[in-house]
């Protein structure tokens, strides 16, 4: 009887150990097998493409789908081709959270994504990092300054930069007197808090800092408050029908002063509202904006932009976003993506996503590649390469985060953007809490 | 607190506007008991109405026209073709507030189809500004609010001092003892659908000249204090709702100059709140309470 027990009680631990062991092996592409795809290869555009930023969808969406054609045009991934798909998180994390279970559930050889964006980030990205899908979010959100999701990556600024660029080039053309006037939702507030650090480690005083509650038909109390305070300059951030009711209400109580925005207040959407509520010419005397700064030239460049344009109705006004940071870098990630599959021998995002910063980064006696087929021909020759993209050289940080420089840019009447000044990564870095 | 009279003047002008859209609001729930979510958009709707006049070169003024009376035939056709269907068969009202979220989608999606996802703005000057006191209003908001005002008076008038109205406020109280009384109910109600229609048209252009811009979602945005007027008011009864929307408009601006802008919703909603938890009917109630639908 004892000797039954024993033998039982060891057989029991035996099979618990063997779980645990095979449990443990399930965790790790170490000994597994990269799982087999059969056609299409798909990459995601998890974003707003409805909701208060529907601006950004498109945005994205105009990255993707020229990196998949140019990627296709060259014969595609180990044999499969790609498409986009886009997913609509509606900008609210409530959408985004059934949105990403969705994706990650029923799309077919989903292999890897752009986004989320700021405002659904927290709440998606450890859902999509479970799922083992490699990332590039246009988060600008600092929660992610120092990420240790596995499957993240992030080639854009973080937001709390974006607030420090404004406040230099405010300091820098003699405001002192600044005034915050940002939206409630989490992509308007993330630039605030370093905005405030920043312009008072210069010398500057936020004289006024409103929190404003989106989509309301008035914001002049909230501008008496504001002209109270006289300030010379404003800094801002809300969805396009907020910041064209505030300003225009301003414009008729007071006057427009000075205004410095982000890179969501250089987007389309905006531009149309605010320009037709105070009038495009008072747009062009007042406004500034700071965003990534990309050189927008270059071998990467001239692909992505030839690529874009080619794109026909795939991308609507494919012109507007060719010298757009985030649409550059959202096509670098797919090109990005598609190396490392190759690097990787697989699409399969366990086995491939430890390669992608290997792709990129000035390794020693790397090849410099500007293009999917540069980079293909390059590893099918046995070379290591470095693919420098459409938005510039890229460079992870131990952190899987590259940022570089800002761009101040004005707007003209003409509808153009002219630079107005570029603030470097060295001075932003020296800001930021 | 020097703020707070200026406060108390922009209060007028949203109040102006919440007054417009709650009576129209209400007046079409106490005589057809819809509760219909889907005013704010069709407040769009007529906006995109008077756009299209305005951008065909007839005055903000007359676009103003071409908004209500696009809402007054578009509301009631919506109420013949979609939720008297419904009410025939008997739908119930919580049935019927989700036909209207479903139409309410169908309008937010249809309109986006066809003016794609962007922004659109009036081609109207604010004109000039007049200081009343420490008070700063434009030509433009003065308009809007005496177009409240004349409203207010002609829906009071139309309630109380015609046919129509009576029958109206009788439908609304009791439509089965309406009907025997031979009262022809079913036309009232389309009445009531052009009326409150063309106040939802004259509230959505009026909304946008305030806003300077607009885009699928303005009206659907500027739902929830129209409830919430017509609510604080006494659901299904047009002077609760004027003064619903005095106390919303009011409370909102004035807690923006007192506390923050971030606090404008909630002060105005916590009032809501405290004025319903002590009388749970709204502050006017006779048709509210026979309906035993505010309880």
């Amino acid at each position: 009887m004892s000797d039954r027990l024993t033998t039982s009680k060891v057989g029991l631990s035996l099979a618990i150990a063997a779980v645990l062991v095979l449990a443990a092996c399930g965790s790790s592409t170490q000994g597994a097998k990269p799982k087999t795809y059969t056609g299409t290869l798909t990459f995601a555009s998890f974003n707003p493409f409805t909701g208060p930023d529907a601006s950004f969808g498109p945005e994205m969406a105009a990255g993707c789908i020229p990196a998949a054609n140019t990627i296709n045009q060259a014969g595609g991934v180990l044999g499969h081709q790609v498409q986009c798909i886009a997913v609509d998180t509606r900008g609210d994390p409530a959408d985004a959270v059934p949105a990403a279970q969705k994706m990650i559930a029923s799309t077919e050889n989903l292999v890897g994504m752009n986004g989320p964006s700021s405002d659904e980030a927290l709440a998606t990205v450890p859902i999509i990092d479970r799922a083992h899908l490699p990332m590039f979010a246009d988060s600008g959100q600092a929660a992610f300054d120092k990420s240790t999701y596995k499957y993240f990556y992030r080639l854009t600024p973080p937001d709390d930069a974006a607030g420090v660029a404004m406040a230099i080039y405010a300091y820098n053309k003699g405001y002192r007197r600044g005034a915050a006037v940002f939206g409630n939702d989490l992509s308007s507030q993330g630039n605030v808090p370093n905005l405030l650090t920043a312009f008072a480690k210069l010398g500057g005083q936020i004289v006024i800092n409103q929190t404003l509650t989106l989509d309301q038909s008035s914001y002049r109390t909230e501008v008496t408050a504001l002209v109270a305070a006289s300030p010379d300059v404003i800094f801002t951030e809300a969805d396009p029908q907020t910041d064209a009711a505030y300003l225009s209400q301003l414009q008729q109580l007071h006057g427009l002063i000075p205004v410095i925005g982000t890179q969501p207040t250089v987007q389309p959407p905006w531009i149309k509202a605010v320009g037709g509520a105070v009038g495009r010419d008072a747009l062009s005397k007042n406004f500034a904006a700071a965003q990534p700064f990309s050189t927008s030239q270059g071998p990467a460049w001239d692909v992505y932009n030839k690529a874009l344009l080619a794109a026909g109705s795939e991308v609507p006004q494919p012109d507007q976003w060719s010298q757009d940071p985030y649409t550059e870098t959202d096509y670098d990630a797919i090109i990005i993506m598609a190396l490392a599959m190759l690097e990787a021998k697989t699409p399969d995002p366990s086995f491939y996503n430890a390669l992608i910063p290997a792709v990129v980064g000035n390794a020693t006696g790397a090849t410099e590649v500007h293009s999917f087929k540069e980079g293909m021909d390059a590893i099918a020759a046995g070379k290591k390469i470095n693919y420098v993209g459409a938005g510039g050289p890229i460079a992870f940080d131990e952190y899987q985060n590259s940022t570089g420089a800002f761009e101040l840019i004005g707007y003209s009447t003409n509808g153009s953007n002219p630079q107005l000044a570029v603030v470097s990564a060295e001075d932003i870095a020296k800001l930021r809490r | 607190m020097q703020q707070l009279i200026p406060a108390f003047g922009f209060g007028l002008i949203t109040a102006s506007i919440l007054a417009i859209a709650a009576v129209g609001f209400t007046l079409q729930f106490s005589v057809t008991n819809i509760l219909n979510l889907a005013y704010g958009d069709i407040m769009t709707a007529c906006a995109f109405a008077a756009y299209l006049a305005n951008h065909a070169g007839v005055n903000i003024w007359i676009s103003l026209v071409v908004g209500a009376l696009f809402g007054a035939v578009f509301s009631m056709l919506l109420n013949r073709f979609v939720y008297f269907g419904f009410v025939r068969r008997g739908t119930r009202l919580f049935g019927m507030i989700i036909v209207t979220i479903a139409v309410s989608l169908i309008i937010q999606n249809l309109l986006l189809a066809i003016f794609r996802p962007t922004f659109f703005t009036y081609e109207a000057s604010q004109g000039p500004s007049y200081q009343l006191g420490s008070m700063v209003f434009t030509a433009s908001q003065l308009a809007i609010m005496g177009i409240a005002v004349v409203a207010m008076v002609c829906v009071h008038l139309l309630l109380t001092q015609t046919q129509l109205g009576k029958a109206m406020r009788a439908t609304a109280t009791n439509p089965g003892l309406a009907r025997s009384c031979g009262i022809p109910t079913d036309q009232v109600i389309d009445a009531a659908w052009l009326v409150s229609g063309a106040l939802c048209g004259i509230a959505g252009v009026a909304l946008v000249l305030n806003t300077a811009t607009f885009s699928e979602t303005t009206g659907a945005a500027f739902l929830v204090p129209i409830i919430a007027s017509a609510v604080l008011g006494g659901i299904g009864q047009p002077y609760g709702a004027m003064l619903g929307a005095l106390t919303i408009g009011i409370a909102g601006e004035t807690a923006a100059a007192l506390m923050s802008p971030a606090y404008k919703d909630v002060v105005a909603f916590v009032i809501l709140i405290v004025v319903l938890l002590v009388r749970p009917q709204g502050i006017l109630s006779e048709i509210a309470a026979a309906k035993e639908v505010a309880a």
